[in-house]
C-alpha cells in the first residue's frame, strides 16, 4: 500500500466518523398560558371500592362503565377513590354516585348516607355469595389450625373490608379468638392494592397470617409463587358485592342502571368479556334486607356502624 | 538534511498512533457521542415511561396534587430535565412542572395520535436544545392521556462533550505512553543500528578490525572448560566460536560457519550466547570482516605479485626495441610499450583506453579498424609493411597483428607488433641505387667505348677540314661548330668513362690542399670575372692523403663549378678542410652564396644525369662522378641547404667530403 492510498484511507475512516445535526423545531417559551379545569356537568359517577388498586380497577370496571355509558345513555365516568373510607365519604358528599363496594361498607353507607342497594353480583364461582380467607406461608408449620392463630401477628386488608376482616374477625370470634388473642393486628397501609399488599406482607413474612377475600391470590398469582401461600380457613359465606345508589340519583337513571346491569349475559359473547374483565358472572337486582346476615355480624362483633 | 532511520522510525511510530489515534477518536466520538446520546434518548423514553406509568393512578384518581409531585420529583431528580406536564386525550393540560404559566406553543409541537409509539423531536428554545418525548399514559391499550418530558439536549452534549476530552485526554495519553514505551524499545535497536553503521563505515575505511558485537561474560572455553588453547576460539572475546573456522569443539562440524551452524545450534554454548536478531546481525558482521581481512590479505599478496609481474613484464615490452600494443575486443588499446609510445610521440596515459580514431588520422583510422575486424571475425594473423608519417619524418614499419584467442568462441583481442625497418629501407635503396648505378656505368662504359673511336674519327676529320676551308669562310664556321660540339661530345664521353671507373687510376700520396690550392689557382680567376671570390680556411698542417690526386682535383673542380653556377655572379664561396676522426680522415667543405636546392631535390643531385641547371648549362654527370670518385677513395659527401656549419647564410649550398687518409 502507497502513501497516497493510506492517506486516503485514513480521510475515508475521518469522515466515515463526522456526522450531521439534527433538526431543531424553533419554539417560543415566553408566551404562556394559566392552566384551569373544567369539571364536565351531567356526570354519573362510578366508583369500584379500591379493595385493588386502581389500575385493577380501572381493568376490571371500565369496559363495564363504557357498556352502561352506551347502554343507558348516560354520561357514566368510573372515578377511583384512594381508600375505603375516602369511598365512603365521597358516597356521603354525593361525589359517588354509583357505589360498588362490599356488603361491610354497603350497610355502612346505607347507614350513614342512605345508600340503597339496588343490584348485587353472581361471584366468579357461581355464587351470590363470597367469603374470606385466612392464609399464611407454606413454611409457616407454627400456624395449622385456626387456633394456632393465637398470639400471631395478623394483617387483614382494611377495618371496613368484608371479605378480608370483618368476615375473618367473625370466623375467629366464632372460635373463641378475639382480636386480644392476636399480638398484632395491622391494615394494608396506603391507598389502593390492599387485597395485594396484604398478600404480598404474608409471603414476604412480615406477618404471621393474614386475612383476604377468596379469590385476591388470583389477582396476585403472576406476581408472585401463590404455591408459597397457604389457606388455612375460609371464613363462612355472605351476600356478594353490592351497587347502591345515593339517594340523590333519580329513579329514572337509576332503572336504566339496573336493567342495564342485570341486562348483561354471561353467554353472550360481548357480555361475557365485560364480566370476565369485572370477575363476576351475572348481576342480579338486590335489595337492602338482603344484607342483614352483615348487620348481625357487625352487631355480634360490637362494630358501631356510624364510627 | 534528510531525517534518520530513529527520526523516520519515530515519526512513522508517532503518525501511525495520531492517526490511528485520529481514526479512533472520530470513530469513538461518533459513536460513543450517537450512544451517549441515545442512551440520553432512551433515558428520557425510559424516564417518561416509568412516569407515564406512575401517573397512571394519579390519573385515575384525578388526583393532580401527586401527578404535579410525582412530575416534579422526576424533574427534580433528573437535573437535565427540563419540563414535564401530562395532556388528557382532548389536548387540556393536566398538571405540568412550569413555574410561571405553560408555554402555549409548547403543547401543539409534538403531537401524539392516540396510543401509538412515543415520538421526539429536538426543540429549539433559543436559549438551549430540548429533546422533547411524547409518551402515552394507558392503561390496557386505553388511552389516558400525553405525557410530555423535555431533557435538555444542551446538558447532553455537555456531557457528550466532557467525555469527548476524556477521551482525547485518554487517547493522547496512550499515544504518548505508546510512544514512550516505542521510544525505548527503539532505542536500543537505533544504538545497534549505529554501530552496525560506524562499523562499516570502519571498514569502508579499510579498518577491518572492528568488533560491533558485545564481548560476552562467558563463552565457549569457559561454559566448556576446554582449556585448549591451540582452539582458535581460545579466549577470542569478540568473535563467537561458530562462526570461526576450525575450532576444536569435539561436537564441531569442520568448515566454515555455512556447515557448522546446524551442529552449533544444538550446543549449550549456542543456546547461551546467541542473541537476538540485532546480536546475531553484529556477530554476523564481525565474522564476516573478519573473514574479509584474511580474503583482503591473500588479495593484497596476490596484488603485489601481480604487479610485480606486471611491471616486470611492462619492462620487458619497454625494453624491447620493436612496437607492441594489446587491443580488447572492441578495439580499445589496453596495453603498449615505450616504442609504441615513441611512434606515437604520445606518453602511455594518453593511448591507453583509446580507439584507432583517437590517435591517428581518419583514412589510417579506419584502415586499421577495417584490419582489425577482419582479424578478429577470421583469427587470420596480418602481416605487412606500413609507411608512416612521424614527428621524426618518414618511417617504415613490418607489422604483424594475431588475434588473442580465449576459450568462448570471440577472440579476446589482438596484439599487434612492429619493426622499424628504415634502415633496413634505407640500405635497400642505396643497395638498388648502387645496382642502378652500377648498370649504368657498365652501360655507359659500354657506350662510351662505342662512340669514342667514330668521335674521334668524327674531330679528326673536323679539324682537317677547317686547315682545309677559308677561315673567313661560312664553311669554316660550321665545321668549327661540329669540331665544338664534337669535342663537347668526347668530354661527355670522358665523363661517362670516367663515371664507370673504366680509366685507372694513379694512387699516390699527396697533399690535399696543394690540390686545392691548384684547381682554385685554374678557376680563380674566371670566377673573379663574375664577381665570384673564393676564401680559404685550410687546416694549420698539410693534409696528406693516398689516392687519385687527378680524380681528386676533379671532385674539387665539379663541387667549385657547382657553387660557381649556383652563384651566378656576386658571390662567395668558402672552402675548409680539417682533419677528423683523429686525423684518419679529412674533411673538405665547400660552400656557397648561391640559391640552394629544394630540400626534395637534394636526395636525387648524385643520382646521374639529374641536373637542376638549365639547357646547355650541365650535363647531370658532374656530381654522380664526383660521387663515384669519393666512393671509390672510401669517403663520403653530404650536401646541406642551406649551410649547416654556416648558421649565418639563409640560402646557399654546402658540400661536405670526407676522404680517408688512406683510401686503401
Amino acid at each position: 500500500m502507497d502513501l497516497r492510498t493510506f492517506f486516503l484511507l485514513c480521510m475515508a475512516l475521518i469522515l466515515a466518523g463526522c456526522d450531521d445535526n439534527e433538526h431543531a423545531i424553533s419554539v417560543d417559551l415566553s408566551r404562556t398560558e394559566q392552566v384551569i379545569f373544567r369539571e364536565t356537568p351531567d356526570v354519573i359517577t362510578y366508583a369500584y371500592l379500591p379493595q385493588y388498586s386502581h389500575r385493577v380497577s380501572y381493568t376490571r370496571h371500565q369496559a363495564l362503565v363504557r357498556y352502561l355509558r352506551k347502554e343507558t345513555g348516560l354520561n357514566i365516568r368510573q372515578i377511583f377513590p384512594d381508600n375505603f373510607d375516602q369511598h365512603m365519604k365521597m358516597v356521603g358528599d354525593n361525589k359517588i354516585h354509583i357505589s360498588f363496594s362490599n356488603p361491610f361498607i354497603y350497610v355502612k353507607i346505607a347507614r350513614r348516607y342512605g345508600a340503597h342497594a339496588f343490584a348485587r353480583i353472581v361471584e366468579a364461582t357461581k355464587k351470590e355469595t363470597f367469603r374470606g380467607q385466612v392464609i399464611t406461608r407454606t413454611d409457616n408449620t407454627a400456624i395449622q389450625t385456626l387456633g394456632d392463630c393465637r398470639g400471631k401477628t395478623w394483617i387483614a386488608v382494611d377495618p371496613t373490608s368484608a371479605g378480608g376482616y370483618l368476615f375473618p374477625l367473625g370466623h375467629f370470634f366464632s372460635h373463641g379468638i378475639t382480636k386480644a388473642d392476636f399480638k398484632e393486628i395491622a391494615f394494608a397501609p396506603g391507598p389502593g392494592g390492599k387485597q395485594e399488599k396484604v398478600i404480598l406482607s404474608v409471603f414476604a413474612g412480615k406477618y404471621d397470617l393474614g386475612t383476604i377475600r377468596e379469590g385476591a391470590l388470583d389477582v396476585v398469582a403472576g406476581k408472585i409463587d401463590v404455591a408459597k401461600i397457604r389457606i388455612v380457613s375460609r371464613t363462612p359465606t355472605y351476600p356478594g358485592w353490592v351497587y347502591a345508589a345515593v339517594k340523590t340519583l333519580d329513579n329514572k337513571s337509576l332503572d336504566k342502571i339496573r336493567t342495564a346491569l342485570v341486562k348483561l349475559d354471561f353467554n353472550q359473547k360481548d357480555h361475557r368479556e365485560i364480566l370476565e374483565a369485572a370477575n363476576f358472572v351475572n348481576v342480579i337486582p338486590a335489595m337492602d334486607a338482603d344484607f342483614d346476615s352483615v348487620r348481625q355480624l357487625t352487631g355480634r362483633l360490637g362494630m358501631e356502624m356510624d364510627q | 538534511m534528510k531525517p534518520g532511520f530513529r527520526e523516520k522510525l519515530l515519526m512513522g511510530f508517532f503518525g501511525l498512533l495520531l492517526v490511528q489515534g485520529l481514526v479512533i477518536f472520530l470513530w469513538f466520538s461518533h459513536a460513543m457521542k450517537a450512544s451517549v446520546l441515545d442512551e440520553i434518548k432512551n433515558r428520557g423514553v425510559s424516564t417518561g415511561t416509568s412516569l407515564a406509568v406512575g401517573l397512571v393512578e394519579p390519573m385515575l384518581a384525578m388526583d393532580y396534587l401527586r401527578m404535579k409531585v410525582l412530575m416534579d420529583e422526576t424533574t427534580r431528580l433528573g437535573n437535565d430535565i427540563f419540563y414535564t406536564f401530562v395532556l388528557d386525550p382532548d389536548q387540556n393540560i393536566l398538571a405540568h412542572t412550569f413555574n410561571s404559566g405553560f408555554p402555549v406553543e409548547l403543547k401543539r409541537v409534538n403531537p401524539l395520535n392516540g396510543a401509538g409509539p412515543s415520538s421526539l423531536k429536538l426543540l429549539d428554545t433559543g436559549r438551549q436544545m430540548v429533546y422533547d418525548y411524547a409518551i402515552p399514559i394507558t392503561v390496557n391499550n386505553d388511552f389516558l392521556g400525553t405525557l410530555r418530558l423535555g431533557l435538555s439536549q444542551t446538558r447532553a452534549e455537555k456531557v457528550v462533550n466532557q467525555v469527548l476530552v476524556s477521551t482525547i485526554i485518554i487517547i493522547l495519553l496512550a499515544i504518548f505512553l505508546a510512544g514512550l514505551v516505542g521510544t525505548l524499545l527503539v532505542n536500543p535497536l537505533i544504538r545497534s543500528v549505529k554501530k552496525l553503521h560506524d562499523s562499516s563505515e570502519q571498514a569502508l575505511k579499510g579498518n577491518l578490525d572492528v568488533h560491533t558485537a558485545p564481548t560476552l561474560d562467558r563463552n565457549c572455553w569457559d561454559i566448556m572448560a576446554c582449556n585448549r588453547e591451540e582452539c582458535p576460539a581460545y579466549k577470542n572475546y569478540h568473535h563467537r566460536c561458530w562462526y570461526l573456522a576450525g575450532t576444536l569443539c569435539p561436537t564441531c562440524v569442520e568448515g566454515e560457519y555455512a556447515k557448522k551452524i546446524q551442529s552449533c545450534q544444538h550446543c549449550r554454548v549456542y543456546r547461551k550466547c546467541s542473541g537476538d536478531e540485532i546480536q546475531s546481525l553484529a556477530e554476523s558482521f564481525d565474522a564476516m570482516t573478519l573473514s574479509l581481512r584474511g580474503n583482503l590479505s591473500d588479495l593484497k599478496a596476490a596484488e603485489k605479485i601481480l604487479n610485480e609481474q606486471k611491471a616486470r613484464l611492462q619492462t620487458i615490452l619497454d625494453a624491447i626495441p620493436d612496437f607492441i600494443s594489446l587491443q580488447d575486443q572492441d578495439g580499445r588499446y589496453v596495453s603498449v610499450n615505450k616504442a609504441f609510445c615513441q611512434i606515437l610521440g604520445k606518453p602511455r596515459n594518453e593511448i591507453i583506453g583509446r580507439f584507432n580514431q583517437d590517435l591517428f588520422p581518419p583514412d589510417a583510422a579506419a584502415l586499421y579498424n577495417e584490419e582489425d575486424r577482419r582479424i578478429l571475425s577470421t583469427g587470420t594473423p596480418l602481416e605487412k609493411e606500413n609507411q608512416i608519417k612521424g614527428p621524426n619524418g618518414i618511417k617504415w614499419l613490418h607489422v604483424v597483428k594475431i588475434s588473442v584467442s580465449q576459450k568462448t568462441d570471440r577472440p579476446k583481442g589482438l596484439v599487434c607488433s612492429g619493426r622499424d625497418i628504415s634502415m633496413l629501407k634505407a640500405v635497400q635503396d642505396q643497395l638498388t641505387h648502387a645496382q642502378k648505378m652500377e648498370s649504368v656505368g657498365s652501360l655507359a662504359a659500354g657506350v662510351a667505348h662505342e662512340i669514342n673511336t667514330p668521335l674521334g674519327i668524327i674531330l679528326g676529320y673536323g679539324q682537317l677540314l677547317l686547315e682545309d676551308v677559308n677561315s673567313e669562310g661560312q664553311v669554316y664556321k660550321d665545321v668549327e661548330v661540329i669540331v665544338k660540339q664534337t669535342k663537347i661530345c668526347s668530354k661527355i664521353v670522358k665523363d661517362l668513362l670516367s663515371f664507370s671507373r673504366s680509366n685507372k687510376s694513379v694512387v699516390t700520396d699527396f697533399d690535399v690542399h696543394g690540390a686545392l690550392e691548384e684547381v682554385i689557382a685554374v678557376v680563380e680567376h674566371t670566377f673573379s670575372l663574375n664577381h665570384v671570390s673564393i676564401h680559404r680556411g685550410f687546416h694549420g698542417a698539410p693534409l696528406s692523403m693516398k689516392g687519385d690526386k687527378e680524380k681528386i682535383k676533379q671532385v674539387f673542380i665539379n663541387l667549385l663549378n657547382n657553387a660557381f653556377d649556383a652563384i651566378d655572379t656576386h658571390g662567395k664561396i668558402y672552402v675548409t678542410t680539417g682533419s677528423v676522426k683523429s686525423g684518419r680522415e679529412i674533411r673538405i667543405s665547400f660552400i656557397d652564396t648561391g640559391c640552394g636546392i629544394k630540400k626534395d631535390n637534394l636526395v636525387k643531385i648524385f643520382e646521374p644525369f639529374y641536373t637542376t641547371k638549365g639547357p646547355d648549362k650541365g650535363t647531370g654527370l658532374g656530381l654522380s662522378v664526383t660521387f663515384g670518385i669519393i666512393k671509390e677513395h672510401r669517403g663520403r659527401i653530404k650536401a646541406y641547404s642551406p649551410p649547416k656549419t654556416d648558421k649565418t647564410l639563409a640560402r646557399g649550398t654546402q658540400f661536405v667530403v670526407f676522404l680517408p687518409t688512406d683510401s686503401n
